[in-house]
C-alpha cells in the first residue's frame, strides 16, 4: 500500500470546495467594502461641488453719490441709503424709463446693499462730500448668473433672470463693475432672508456652544453614573432595573428627548427658550446612556487584578478605583462620549422641541441667547425656496462635517497622549 | 516556643451554602515561611485570602470564628480593612503590576499610607524595596519604563518589592510561581528566602518540593479542613496522617 500524500493533488480533503467558499467569501467582503466607499466618494464630491458656488461672492460697482444734497454728515443714521443706491443705478442705465424694469433694475443688487453702503459710510467718514464707485453684494440670482449657474440659452419664461437682467448684467461686466471674491462673508454673517449674504456662523457658534454644554453636563455625570455602577453598586433586583432602564434610554428617539425637555427645562424651569444652555442640556440628556454604556463596558474591560492588587496594598476602594481602574478605562470612556457627541452634533429632533429652529439672525454672545444648531441651518436652508440656497446647504454641510472631523481628531489626540502615560 | 503571631480558631468560611473551610486552627510563627499544600479546591487559598480579609470582596463569602493577628482579632467590627492591609501584603498567583512605571509600582503603597516624608526618602525606601526582591541591579537605570515590559519573573519580583515596600509585618503569597518558568521560580524561591528573616510569610503552593525547599512549617488542607500542620521536614518524611501520607506521595490530589 502506497502512504505517500500528495500535498500538491488539489481535489482531496474536498479542497476545490472549500477553496470556492473561501473565495466567495472574500469577494463579497471586498465588494461590501468598496461598493460603501464609492458611496460616500460619491457623497464628498456631491457635496463639494454643490457647495462652491457657496464660497464664491459677486459684488457690483455702483458709483453714488454721497454728496450732502443726499447725506446729512451730522446725522447719517436718518439717510435713505436704498434711495441713494437706485438713483445710482438710474444713472447708469438712464434709458430704463418703465416703472417695472425700474424695479428689476434695482434688483440686480442685494436687498441688504442699503445697509452695506452705509456700514462702509460708517466706518469710512472721508466718503462722505464726494461721488465714489462702491462696491455692493450682487442679488442671488445675478450671482447665479454671474458665476454660469444659470444657462442663458434657455427661453426666456424658463430661467429667473429676463434678456433685459442679462443685458444690464453684460453692460456692468464689461466696465469692470462686476467681480467675483471668496465669500468671507459666509463665515463671519448669521442667517439671512437673502442667500448671497447667508452665513453659517450663527449655526456654528449655536452647535458648539451646545456641544460645550452638553459634553460639560454628559461626561462628569455619565462617568460617575458608571463607575458607580460598575464598581460600588451593589447587585440587586434595583441596579437590575436601573441598567436595563439605561439600556432601553439608549434606544429611546432623539425627539422623545426633546418633549422632554419643552416640559421640563422650558416648562417648568423657565429656561430661555431657544438657548444653547437648553439646547445643550437636552441633548446630554440623548447622550447620557450612550456615554454610561461605553463607559461601563470599557470599565469592565479592565483586568480585575489592578483593584485586586491596589486593594491588597491597602488602597481604598475609592483609591483603586480612581488610581488604576479609571486611568485604563478612560480612553474607552472618551471613544464613548465622541460616538454620543456626534450623534448629538447631527441631531435636529430634540431640538425642534425646544425652539432651536428659529430663524435665528443674531450671532449668539452666551449659552442664553436664542440660537440655532449646524443640522437646522441645514434643514432650514434645504427647505428654502430660493436655488442660491442650495449651495448654501451644501456648504453647511461641508461645515458640518468639518466640526465632526475635528472633535473625532481631537478626541483621538487626546485619547493617545492620555494612552502614552501607561 | 514564641507566641505565634497570627492564630486561627475555629474558622468556617462560607461561600452561599457551600462549606469551604470547617473548623481550621492554626498558628504562624513570626519571621518564617509557612506553606499551605493540598489538592485544588481544598482551601488553601481561602484561608489564605482571609487573612488581610480579601474574601470581603465576594458578596456571598461569609467568615465565621476566630482569626487572630498580634492578639486582636481582624474580624471585629472595629477592625479598619485598610489598616489591616497595610500590614498584612499579598503577592499574587499572576503578576499583576499596576499599568504604571516600575517606580510608580513600588511608591504606590508608600504614597497612600503617607510613609514617607520627603522625596528622597521615598526613593530610599524604593530602592531599598527593590534591592530586598533582587530586582535592583536590573532596573535601577529604568525606574520610569512601564512596569509591564518586564520579564515574568521580574514582574513578580516587582511585585513583592510593591508589597514590601510599605513594611508589612506579613506577606500572604499565592502560588506567587505559578505562571513562572523553573529559573525564575528558582529566583523567587531564593528571594522568599532571603526575605522571610524580616518578614512572615504564608505561601499557598501547588509545588510539594517548593513547600520542602522553602518553608519552615507546613500545613496540608483537604476538602476544607486543616489535616495536619508541623515542621516540614515531618510532613514531609513523617506524616502522622493517611491523608497527608497519600497526597505527598501522590496518591491523591
Amino acid at each position: 500500500m502506497n502512504n505517500t500524500i500528495n500535498f500538491s493533488k488539489s481535489t482531496s480533503f474536498n479542497l476545490p470546495k472549500r477553496g470556492q467558499s473561501e473565495f466567495r467569501f472574500q469577494i463579497i467582503g471586498i465588494g461590501a467594502i468598496l461598493l460603501s466607499l464609492a458611496f460616500l466618494i460619491w457623497l464628498i464630491i456631491t457635496v463639494i461641488f454643490g457647495s462652491m458656488g457657496a464660497f464664491k461672492h459677486v459684488e457690483i460697482a455702483i458709483q453714488v453719490d454721497l454728496t450732502s444734497k443726499n447725506v446729512n454728515a451730522d446725522d447719517v443714521n436718518s439717510t435713505s441709503f436704498g434711495s441713494i443706491m437706485k438713483s445710482g443705478l438710474r444713472e447708469q442705465f438712464p434709458d430704463v424709463k418703465k416703472r417695472k424694469d425700474k424695479k428689476k433694475l434695482y434688483k440686480l443688487i442685494s436687498v441688504e446693499s442699503s445697509l452695506e453702503l452705509k456700514e462702509k459710510v460708517l466706518d469710512n467718514k472721508d466718503l462722505l462730500g464726494q461721488k465714489v464707485k462702491i462696491w455692493v453684494s450682487a442679488s442671488d440670482d445675478v450671482s447665479l448668473y454671474v458665476r454660469g449657474k444659470i444657462d442663458a440659452s434657455l427661453p426666456e419664461d424658463q430661467r429667473k433672470i429676463t434678456d433685459k437682467e442679462i443685458s444690464w448684467i453684460n453692460n456692468l461686466g464689461a466696465n469692470g463693475q462686476i467681480r467675483t471674491k471668496v465669500n468671507w462673508g459666509f463665515f463671519k454673517n448669521g442667517d439671512s432672508r437673502e442667500p448671497e449674504i447667508a452665513g453659517i456662523l450663527a449655526a456654528l457658534v449655536g452647535s458648539t456652544l451646545s456641544l460645550l454644554v452638553c459634553f460639560i453636563l454628559s461626561f462628569p455625570i455619565g462617568v460617575s453614573a458608571a463607575i458607580f455602577l460598575e464598581q460600588f453598586a451593589p447587585r440587586n433586583r434595583l441596579s437590575d432595573i436601573i441598567e436595563v432602564n439605561i439600556n432601553n434610554l439608549a434606544a429611546v428617539p432623539s425627539i422623545v428627548f426633546g418633549l422632554l425637555g419643552l416640559s421640563i427645562f422650558l416648562g417648568y424651569f423657565d429656561l430661555p427658550r431657544s438657548s444653547p444652555l437648553v439646547g445643550g442640556m437636552v441633548l446630554s440628556l440623548m447622550t447620557l446612556p450612550t456615554i454610561i454604556i461605553a463607559s461601563r463596558a470599557s470599565l469592565q474591560a479592565v483586568p480585575p487584578s489592578i483593584k485586586e492588587a491596589a486593594l491588597a496594598l491597602g488602597a481604598t476602594p475609592v483609591q483603586a478605583v480612581f488610581h488604576h481602574v479609571f486611568p485604563v478605562a478612560l480612553p474607552g470612556m472618551m471613544t464613548g462620549t465622541i460616538v454620543g457627541m456626534a450623534r448629538a452634533l447631527g441631531d435636529t429632533a430634540p431640538l425642534l422641541m425646544i425652539g432651536m429652529v428659529a430663524f435665528i439672525v443674531d450671532i449668539p454672545k452666551s449659552i442664553l441667547e436664542p440660537a440655532t444648531a449646524l443640522p437646522v441651518q441645514v434643514f432650514l436652508w434645504a427647505d428654502s425656496p430660493e436655488r442660491a440656497f442650495n449651495e448654501k446647504t451644501s456648504a453647511a454641510i461641508i461645515v458640518l462635517l468639518i466640526f465632526l472631523i475635528v472633535m473625532n481628531l481631537s478626541a483621538v489626540l487626546l485619547r493617545r497622549k492620555l494612552e502614552q502615560r501607561f | 516556643m514564641e507566641a505565634p503571631i497570627i492564630q486561627a480558631k475555629n474558622v468556617d468560611v462560607f461561600y452561599g451554602e457551600k462549606q469551604a473551610l470547617s473548623q481550621v486552627n492554626l498558628d504562624v510563627f513570626e519571621k518564617q515561611v509557612t506553606s499551605l499544600i493540598g489538592p485544588s479546591g481544598c482551601g488553601k487559598s481561602t484561608f489564605l485570602r482571609c487573612i488581610n480579609r480579601m474574601n470581603d470582596l465576594i458578596p456571598i463569602c461569609r467568615f465565621e470564628g476566630d482569626l487572630e493577628i498580634d492578639g486582636q482579632n481582624i474580624y471585629h467590627p472595629a477592625v479598619n480593612v485598610v489598616a489591616l492591609r497595610a500590614q498584612v501584603g499579598m503577592v499574587f498567583q499572576k503578576p499583576n503590576p499596576f499599568p504604571k512605571s516600575i517606580k510608580e509600582n513600588v511608591a504606590y503603597g508608600l504614597k497612600i499610607h503617607g510613609l514617607t516624608n520627603s522625596k528622597s526618602s521615598l526613593d530610599d525606601r524604593i530602592e531599598w524595596s527593590l534591592k530586598a526582591a533582587g530586582l535592583w541591579g536590573e532596573v535601577s537605570d529604568r525606574l520610569d519604563e512601564p512596569g509591564l515590559s518586564l520579564s515574568g519573573g521580574q514582574q513578580q519580583r516587582l511585585c513583592i518589592a510593591r508589597a514590601i515596600a510599605v513594611k508589612p509585618r506579613v506577606i500572604l503569597m499565592d502560588e506567587p510561581c505559578s505562571a513562572l518558568d523553573p529559573i525564575a521560580t528558582a529566583v523567587i524561591e531564593d528571594l522568599i528566602n532571603e526575605i522571610s528573616k524580616e518578614f512572615t510569610i504564608i505561601i499557598v503552593t501547588h509545588s510539594m518540593a517548593q513547600a520542602a525547599r522553602v518553608s519552615k512549617r507546613t500545613a496540608f488542607f483537604h476538602l476544607g479542613e486543616l489535616i495536619e500542620v508541623g515542621r516540614t521536614k515531618d510532613i514531609f518524611t513523617n506524616p502522622s496522617n493517611e491523608k497527608t501520607q497519600n497526597y505527598i506521595t501522590g496518591r491523591i490530589g
